[in-house]
């Protein structure tokens, strides 16, 4: 039986050399991107200037760094539905911080490092809620972040009492919003650099090929003698502390800790990597597919804002969207078998 | 696992610790809280609260019953709130057109819009089976998408504005209305709870739902025939949420794209997981379920009448929840091992 596994585990881990059709396949999502891009443009110009497409990259960030902490999860077969109360536990807890520290009389250094002490400490603590009740208890992931997704919103709202928590000092907003480097904003630069770690930590660390393991096979994964329990654990801190620090650049954007930030962030970064290609059913997708789907939906959102779609009109367009790209993705994988 | 070896186990050899283990934990936690919160607060067992608490209890136990359904046959339906909110504003609009065109007829009115807001649910829950059964898209993605899309046609179709118009006696005579004492809702819910257990232990679609849950492949092997039941329980899941919806409508008096929404889809998969649905699909009883529910709107009630800060309250729900599924969790581990 478990030979059996094993078999099968290796067999997807040395994958065929990938034929001609493969590659057009896979280049379907990104000329989708480029139509979808010329199709806006060519109702509104304004869709592809400069200060738009720079607008689109500030705004994917965002998104793209949430759906790249949904894929770290998502690839051992689990989601992480608190990834939206989070952010706003973290953005509330982050404010507080820093506005504590700042009326008690401390230097500008000293604030920023209780803000983001504060809110990676939180984001940490939510992550490790999470793996520990997964991994150790073995409750369905669902169900398991179902429940932090309440115990978050509850601290949210408790800690700030439903209001915005003022008090975010000038530098915080400059180093994570306002600023830029070499004229590229900060998101962008964060993102970028977040982007290549995780794609070096997924692709060539040991923990990040036994995240493919685990969702290709868990029981495989097992008996290879990985303690899968405990990288378990590591992957849903590792997807809290990303939303920590996506929380931390929401919250320099706004300006004041949000308890309603995370709003509907966990479903729309679950769509996003699901659009990009990440499998629900584990052991496929990186940091590529989810920045392709957060891409994705934001130039689709983006161009229907420009071309003046109706708001509601965009949801159903959204679902529609969000169907099809796995449906696609389902054809192509059925392609490759 | 336990419950579907109990459920084809003879029966008459039920002894009182398959009986403990049948029924669970849930009820005995029930007694406490209902115990407890009538020793603390008179106001609990004030006729007042307890229609109030009865009310809520039956619409959220209707949606958890379609959501359980799925859940046993192995999928999920995120768009049960968004259904209930379609269906509201459908069937207020509807009534409310039928109303301008054929005024006085009363019973055409009602009809007709109900006939509308069922068929929403019926079509939202054909397009979920479609795309699970046929085109094998994940039930969470495709309901992820229908939940967005559905939400969308009820604010596009409303503008977000509440929808008036409904004749008098469908708010008053139906949806405020009380029968032997318990409100139209408690009675409808009570329905829909007998005939889904009926369903569940007696009918080939209710058996075959356990079985495509419990084990696709053997399943298949054994003939049944998966993409049609399926999309059955996607269809009553969301003509569930319809009904709901429905309800609601008549009890508001107006159709609002505001009900429903997160927050029902969110707690009707609480009171199925809660209530020993697992969500490996194949395990989960219906009774049970509407117990749960009516468990999660009486705690909701007790932590409003503690004064217990209205935002502090999600806390308590998530930890009860993952609580209730860790002991669940926990309890089989310890069994399988023996």
């Amino acid at each position: 039986m478990s030979d059996l596994e094993l078999t099968v585990a290796a067999k997807d881990t040395d994958r065929p050399k990938l034929t001609l059709g493969h590659r057009l396949w896979s280049a379907v999502l990104p000329v989708a991107l480029a139509v979808l891009l010329l199709g806006f443009a060519a109702v509104n110009r304004g869709v592809l200037s400069p200060a738009n497409l720079l607008n689109i990259a500030q705004q994917t960030s965002y998104l793209a760094l949430f759906a790249m902490a949904q894929t770290v999860v998502i690839l051992t077969r689990g989601f992480d539905l608190a990834l939206g109360p989070t952010v706003s536990m973290v953005s509330v807890g982050s404010a507080l911080a820093m506005a504590g520290a700042t009326a008690s009389g401390h230097g500008a250094g000293a604030v920023l490092l209780a803000g983001l002490g504060a809110g990676f400490a939180l984001g940490i603590a939510c992550g490790l809620f999470n793996g520990v009740v997964v991994a150790l208890l073995g409750v369905n992931p669902f169900v398991a972040t179902l429940g932090s997704y309440n115990i978050a919103i509850g601290i949210a709202t408790t800690l700030s009492a439903g209001r915005p928590v003022q008090g975010v000092p000038a530098p915080f907003s400059q180093i994570f919003y306002s600023g830029s480097t070499f004229g590229v904003p900060a998101a962008i630069v964060i993102t970028v650099a977040v982007g290549i770690a995780l794609h070096l930590l997924l692709a060539r660390t040991v923990f990040g090929r036994s995240l493919y393991l685990i969702g290709t096979n868990p029981r495989a994964a097992a008996v290879a003698g990985m303690p899968v329990k405990r990288i378990l654990v590591a992957t849903y801190v590792l997807c809290s502390g990303l939303a920590a620090l996506g929380a931390i650049m929401m919250t320099a954007r706004t300006g004041s800790g949000e308890p309603n930030l995370g709003g509907a962030l966990s479903l729309q970064a679950i769509a996003g990597a699901v659009v990009g290609g990440t499998s629900l059913a584990g052991g496929r997708g990186g940091v590529g597919t989810a920045v392709l789907g957060a891409l994705f939906i934001t130039i689709l959102s983006n161009g229907m804002n420009l071309t003046r779609i109706d708001g509601y009109v965009q949801m159903v367009v959204l679902g529609a969207i969000v169907i099809m790209g796995v449906l696609l993705d389902r054809l192509r994988q059925e392609r490759r078998q | 696992m336990n419950t579907a070896l109990v459920a084809t186990a003879p029966r008459g050899l039920v002894s009182l610790r398959s009986i403990a283990g049948r029924i669970g934990l849930l009820p005995a936690l029930l007694v406490v809280l209902v115990a407890g919160m009538s020793a603390v607060d008179a106001q609990f067992y004030g006729i007042i609260n307890v229609l109030n608490i009865l009310r809520n209890a039956s619409l959220l136990a209707i949606v958890a019953c379609g959501q359980a359904l799925v859940i046993i046959a192995g999928g999920f339906d995120l768009s049960v709130g968004a259904v209930v909110a379609l269906a509201s504003v459908v069937t207020a609009k509807t009534m409310a057109a039928t109303a301008a065109a054929f005024p006085g007829s009363n019973v055409l009115i009602i009809a007709s819009g109900v006939a509308a807001g069922l068929g929403c649910g019926v079509a939202v829950g054909l397009v979920n089976g479609f795309c699970v059964a046929k085109l094998k898209v994940s039930g969470f993605v495709v309901t992820l998408g229908t939940m967005s899309a559905t939400a969308g046609v009820g604010l596009m179709i409303t503008n977000g504005i509440p929808v008036y118009g409904m004749p008098e006696v469908f708010v008053k005579g139906f949806g405020r209305a009380q029968a032997f004492g318990l409100p139209t809702a408690a009675h409808v819910a009570l329905i829909v709870i007998l005939v889904m257990v009926f369903a569940q232990r007696r009918t080939l679609f209710g058996r075959y739902v356990y079985a495509i849950g419990g084990n696709v492949d053997a399943a298949v092997v054994s003939g049944v025939t998966i993409q049609r039941h399926i999309v059955g329980t996607y269809v009553v899941s969301s003509v569930l949420a319809a009904l709901t919806g429905i309800l609601l409508t008549a009890q508001v008096g107006s159709g609002q794209a505001s009900f429903g929404g997160d927050r029902m889809m969110l707690q009707s998969i609480a009171a199925a997981v809660i209530g020993g649905v697992s969500l490996r699909g194949g395990v989960g009883r219906i009774e049970i379920v509407a117990i749960s529910a009516l468990f999660l709107t009486i705690l909701g009630n007790a932590l409003n009448l503690l004064h217990v800060d209205s935002r502090l309250q999600p806390v308590f729900l998530g930890v009860i929840m993952v609580a209730a599924v860790a002991l669940d969790e926990l309890s089989r581990g310890s069994k399988s091992r023996v």
